[in-house]
């Protein structure tokens, strides 16, 4: 596996974990009729601190675990990891942006109707961030599936 | 996406080319060693600038490198 591929792996790690939680936390909180302002507003709060922090604290630690297991391996302590990136590998994040951006902008529109059809902003919030954090999913599936299969 | 129309003799010019291995012709290239392997299997086609930087380490014209199959329509 190579480091982008490790990195997209710890980014899909970070946004799956973030998607289930923010799941339960909103069917907890519609179970306990607690689907109001501070407690959606903190949950949104959560979510997006995990997101950032999460996706580079991850990163720094697979990079750091990267290379010890590869020292370990090559029991050469000057072994310097194979970060390098090519036209490839930039060809295979821009499509898993594109796909990242159409997910965002159908769930952007989904949850703008929401709230043109009369639903509260905070369903329109919560299905922006909601489809924020699929999109990131699918571009990193659509990523790895590319690095998989060559291109 | 399936193979590529575009061919390639990479693996036959390494193989006279003392045998080069994938990671030494990437690291001449200035690619990843999957980008080579990707190359040689036809999954990707590569940019004018790499496939003439390719041609070059094995010192060759680019149409001994790489060539185009045309697609047999039928008429």
């Amino acid at each position: 596996m190579t480091f982008q591929e490790k990195n997209i792996m710890a980014s899909l790690s970070v946004f799956t974990i973030i998607l289930l939680f923010f799941l339960l936390r909103l069917f907890q909180l519609n179970q306990n009729g607690n689907f109001a302002e501070p407690k959606i507003f903190t949950l949104w709060g959560i979510v997006i601190g995990l997101a950032i922090l999460g996706t580079i604290s991850l990163t720094i630690l697979t990079h750091i675990i990267s290379a010890v297991i590869e020292i370990i391996q090559t029991g050469n302590e000057d072994h310097e990891i194979d970060d390098t990136t090519d036209e490839r590998d930039d060809l295979i994040d821009l499509r898993g942006t594109k796909v990242t951006y159409t997910i965002t902008s159908f769930g952007s529109l989904i949850a703008m109707l929401t709230y043109a059809f009369g639903q509260p902003p905070l369903i329109m919030f919560t299905l922006l961030i909601l489809s924020g954090v699929i999109a990131q999913i699918a571009g990193d599936i659509n990523r790895l599936r590319l690095y998989r299969r060559g291109f | 996406m399936g193979k590529s129309r575009i061919q390639n003799n990479i693996r036959k010019l390494r193989f006279h080319h003392d045998e080069m291995t994938q990671k030494q012709l990437a690291e001449k290239v200035g690619v990843t060693r999957q980008t080579i392997v990707a190359i040689e299997k036809g999954k990707y086609s590569p940019s004018l600038e790499v496939a003439f930087r390719i041609a070059l380490v094995f010192d060759s014209p680019l149409e001994e490198v790489f060539w185009y199959e045309p697609k047999d329509d039928p008429e």
